[in-house]
């Protein structure tokens, strides 16, 4: 019997001659917590589908043991009989069923002729999320009357309602505020001295550093190192991943700030839902050329329904007062915003930002098409010249710009959208999560590439959720809490503490109800 | 791997498959009805039945591929060939301008319908639902239920005549000249702006094909009477439709549309203003093919056009259109027009009882599609 609960040896798996996996190890003791990392597009999200049976035994090499006996998993039902689940980025819960009956999917409790017992189901969750030391949760509510914190932990009580002893986490956080954060790893401390074994895939190193305990680093498909936390740094581990030494995660720029460019005055959104609960609460700010503004707060401050109603797009109904240049604008709908100069990347890429059939050069000129035509006929040739200029300069790495945009990995398509609001010439530039999901390389080049927009006299309005990067970047920092401005500062001297401070001033932090 | 390539040019060129399919059916029927099925006479008598499916088509291929569907289209044709009835048969009207009025009365009709769609945001399956019905009723209503005979002979004419074969000859002669001219400018294009050029050898083979195939098509229906105008028309639809698809901004705009309509509206194209004109233009090709159906039987009846929908929709899955919009040609949904015309025809000619001919007919759109989605899924694994 091996120290290990689990054990990939010499993982291949190639696509159509693609090695995308290379010998790749990784293993797990009981108990234990491993952080794997690596780039968007190293190969981790293979390895999990080799590992989850989503790729059945024998359409890769290599092999896995788990309690030192073969797996060969047919399908993803088999490697869960054994133990082995999931829980994915994208949460899998239905957000009309009830919260024991999400618990339960697929697995749910019997009576006699395949009626559900529900008095069991809710006895059962309701010891699972004790476990979880989630108290005040009625079992029997839809799914949807909790926010993203909690609805995580369901999946994680999902997990264990079928007897998890190997918990795979793909990116938990991502969606998570910071003092959610810290409860999911509390939690998944309590699990490892239960003796539940975790895989903890994330780019967020701080995270990976305070839960894990063994760290495996993979890139290109390839193996680097497997090291005991101890002996690893957060900068070590993106060393590691890159492969060469960011020596500077934020490449700054010096960049003069000029005059107001923009202004916005009296910005109010009122909810989808609740036509009395403003979302957005009479924020007004001011934007100077090449200036970068970033946006601060908690998920589900007000801050992207904020940026929406400034682009025209905010689906509900709302009110602002914009200046241009000096002059007031009149902005009903995105068409409008781009043409007046100002432009918006949105925040979730696969929703908003692509459109998935389309070539990666279509998704590209999509904002900015007619200036290729004449009389409504596009120039084919005028396009593609644009597009390959476009392709070499933000290094998208694509085989041909036909290829469909959902090929490619995340940090690639993030830059294929980020030229696309980019090519209208916008004065104004509005990132909303620009580097959600994307992998450190291309996190460098977005970076990058913001710095030298301000240089020629951009100015751009970044929303973030990741502190470093606020503060990494930013010129100025707007903190907005429950639809408020909470703070403005000047980014001199600026810290974490000092933002989070402000932006939970008011509120009472944690796991909210949503409306 | 050579098995690989095959299938990889079957998923880039969906048409081979398609176009083979069509020849193994009219093999089948061929054999089967002791050598009736390919010869010219029946051929043009097939592609005549196709081109009243294969107008809606061209409308619909659009508005699946922009995300919705339109189920009131065969009872537009109704209505909109009833008006034309009336208009020549009891109100005296002259051809030309009747078929002008109609064709402006399928766009106002096709835009109402796209402004109930977007504006209202009423789900097109519903708009289209109430129109079937209400449509329908129009129909019933304006003609008292009877049919209206008979249509004047210039207007029968349009839908039974034949374009002179000397005619059919220069515009072939002219069709493919402007094929290697629009080829040729391409290449000179690409090499001045330093693009990357596909292999000659590729364009050669394109070429040639297509010249076979007009010389083929134009010789084969010369041989009995000419190419039926009606099928002209079509040719002629095709022509704009794939222009419109591939080379214009409102084409692309109609994909973007149909693969995400949230990330278009956010990079500032009026995805409402989109869609009311693909409603738009689908109501004329209800239009089109409503003249047609009325030029082709010499009466306005209350009935025509009843389940023209279907076969519509029919024609654009089996010719590869995405069921959940964003992707779909306009040459494919026609070709799936001409294999749901081929079976009707060839049954015909075989005798088979009509019952069978809907089992059959059924059966092959699903295993049609079923197809697609696994060449589709193929290409992922």
């Amino acid at each position: 019997m091996s120290e290990y609960l689990f054990e990939m040896r010499n993982i291949v798996k190639e696509f159509s001659g693609v090695r995308a996996l290379n010998g790749i190890d990784l293993a797990v003791r009981p108990g234990e917590c491993v952080g794997l990392c690596g780039e968007n597009g190293a190969g981790k999200s293979t390895l999990m589908k080799v590992l989850s049976g989503v790729y059945p035994y024998g359409t890769w090499e290599g092999e896995i043991l788990f309690d030192g006996k073969p797996l060969r998993a047919a399908s993803v039902r088999d490697s869960e009989a054994a133990g082995i689940v999931i829980i994915h980025q994208e949460l899998m819960l239905v957000p009309q069923l009830s919260v024991a009956e999400n618990i339960f999917l697929g697995n749910e409790i019997r009576k006699f002729g395949g009626v559900m017992d529900y008095d069991a189901m809710y006895a059962k969750a309701d010891a699972l999320l004790a476990r979880l030391k989630l108290k005040d949760v009625n079992v029997a509510a839809p799914v949807m009357n909790y926010g993203g914190g909690y609805q995580q932990l369901f999946e994680i009580a999902k997990a264990l309602a079928k007897n998890a002893r190997l918990l795979i986490l793909d990116e938990p956080s991502s969606s998570l505020t910071s003092s959610e954060t810290d409860t999911l790893l509390a939690i998944i401390e309590d699990l490892k001295h239960d003796g539940v074994a975790c895989v903890y895939i994330s780019h967020k190193l701080e995270e990976v550093a305070r839960v894990c305990d063994t760290v495996t680093v993979i890139r290109d498909g390839k193996h680097i190192v497997t090291k005991p936390m101890s002996e690893m740094t957060t900068h070590s581990i993106i060393t590691a991943m890159v492969g060469r030494d960011i020596e500077n995660l934020f490449p700054k720029v010096d960049h003069d700030i000029g005059d107001v460019i923009f202004e916005a005055k009296h910005v109010t959104c009122w909810d989808l839902a609740n036509p009395n609960r403003k979302r957005v609460d009479d924020i007004s700010f001011q934007l100077r050329r090449g200036e970068i503004l970033g946006i601060a707060g908690l998920v589900g401050a007000g801050r992207t329904e904020l940026v929406s109603a400034i682009f025209g797009a905010y689906p509900g109904r709302y009110e602002a007062e914009l200046v241009l240049e000096g002059k007031p604008i009149k902005i009903k709908s995105p068409e409008q915003a781009i043409k007046a100069g100002l432009s918006l990347v949105p925040e979730d890429r696969k929703r908003q930002g692509i459109v998935p059939l389309l070539g990666v050069g279509d998704n590209i000129t999509l904002a900015t098409l007619s200036h290729y035509a004449h009389a409504g006929q596009i120039d084919r040739q005028a396009e593609l010249q644009v597009v390959d200029a476009e392709i070499k300069r933000l290094r998208v790495k694509t085989a041909s710009p036909e290829l469909a945009i959902m090929g490619l990995s995340g940090g690639n398509q993030q830059k294929a959208v980020l030229t696309k609001m980019l090519l209208p010439g916008p004065k104004v530039l509005i990132l909303d999560e620009p580097t959600r999901g994307v992998d450190v390389g291309s996190k460098y080049d977005i970076y990058k590439l913001m710095f030298e927009l301000a240089a020629k006299g951009v100015a751009i309005i970044m929303v973030s959720s990741e502190m470093p990067e606020v503060l990494g970047v930013s010129d100025r920092v707007l903190v907005v809490g429950e639809g408020k401005l909470r703070g403005d500062f000047k980014n001199v001297g600026l810290t974490q503490e000092q933002v989070l401070a402000a932006a939970i001033s008011h509120a009472a932090e944690g796991p909210a109800h949503a409306a | 791997m050579q098995s690989q390539q095959i299938q990889q040019l079957f998923v880039r060129y969906k048409i081979l498959a398609l176009l083979i399919a069509v020849a193994l059916i009219w093999l089948f029927f061929h054999i089967k009805t002791d050598a009736a099925f390919v010869t010219p006479g029946n051929l043009s008598n097939l592609f005549r039945q196709m081109a009243i499916t294969g107008m809606l088509a061209c409308g619909m291929v659009f508005v699946i591929i922009a995300g919705e569907i339109d189920l009131s289209i065969g009872s537009q044709l109704g209505l909109l060939g009833g008006v034309v009835a009336i208009l020549t048969v009891n109100q005296g009207w002259g051809t030309w301008p009747a078929i002008g009025a109609v064709l402006v009365l399928g766009l106002l009709i096709g835009a109402v319908n796209g402004y109930i769609v977007t504006k209202m945001r009423v789900p097109s399956f519903i708009v289209g639902l109430g129109g079937m019905l209400a449509f329908r009723g129009i129909v019933l209503f304006i003609t008292g239920s009877s049919t209206i005979a008979p249509a004047p002979d210039n207007l029968i004419a349009i839908g039974q005549g034949f374009v002179p074969p000397g005619v059919s000859v220069w515009i072939g002669g002219l069709i493919f000249l402007a094929m290697v001219a629009l080829t040729a400018r391409r290449r000179v294009r690409r090499a001045k702006l330093g693009l990357q050029q596909g292999a000659l050898w590729i364009d050669v083979a394109k070429i040639v094909a297509i010249g076979a195939f007009i010389f083929g098509f134009v010789r084969m229906l010369n041989d009995a009477n000419g190419i039926p105008i009606p099928v002209m028309i079509l040719l002629g639809l095709l022509a704009v439709f794939t222009y419109v698809s591939t080379q214009t901004v409102f084409g692309r705009h109609i994909y973007a549309v149909g693969g995400n309509m949230e990330a278009t509206r956010l990079s500032g194209v009026n995805v409402a203003r989109v869609k009311l004109v693909v409603f738009a233009i689908m109501g004329l090709m209800c239009a089109f093919a409503g003249i047609i159906t009325v030029a082709r039987t010499g009466s306005g009846s209350p009935s025509a056009g009843t389940g023209g929908e279907l076969d519509a929709i029919s024609a654009c899955f089996i010719g590869g259109t995405s069921m959940r919009g964003g992707s779909g040609t306009v040459y494919g949904a026609l070709i799936g027009a001409l294999v749901m015309a081929s079976l009707d025809n060839g049954m015909q000619l075989m005798d088979v009882d009509n019952s069978w001919q809907m089992i059959i007919k059924g059966v092959i759109l699903v295993l049609a599609v079923w197809v697609d989605v696994l060449s589709g899924s193929n290409r992922n694994g």
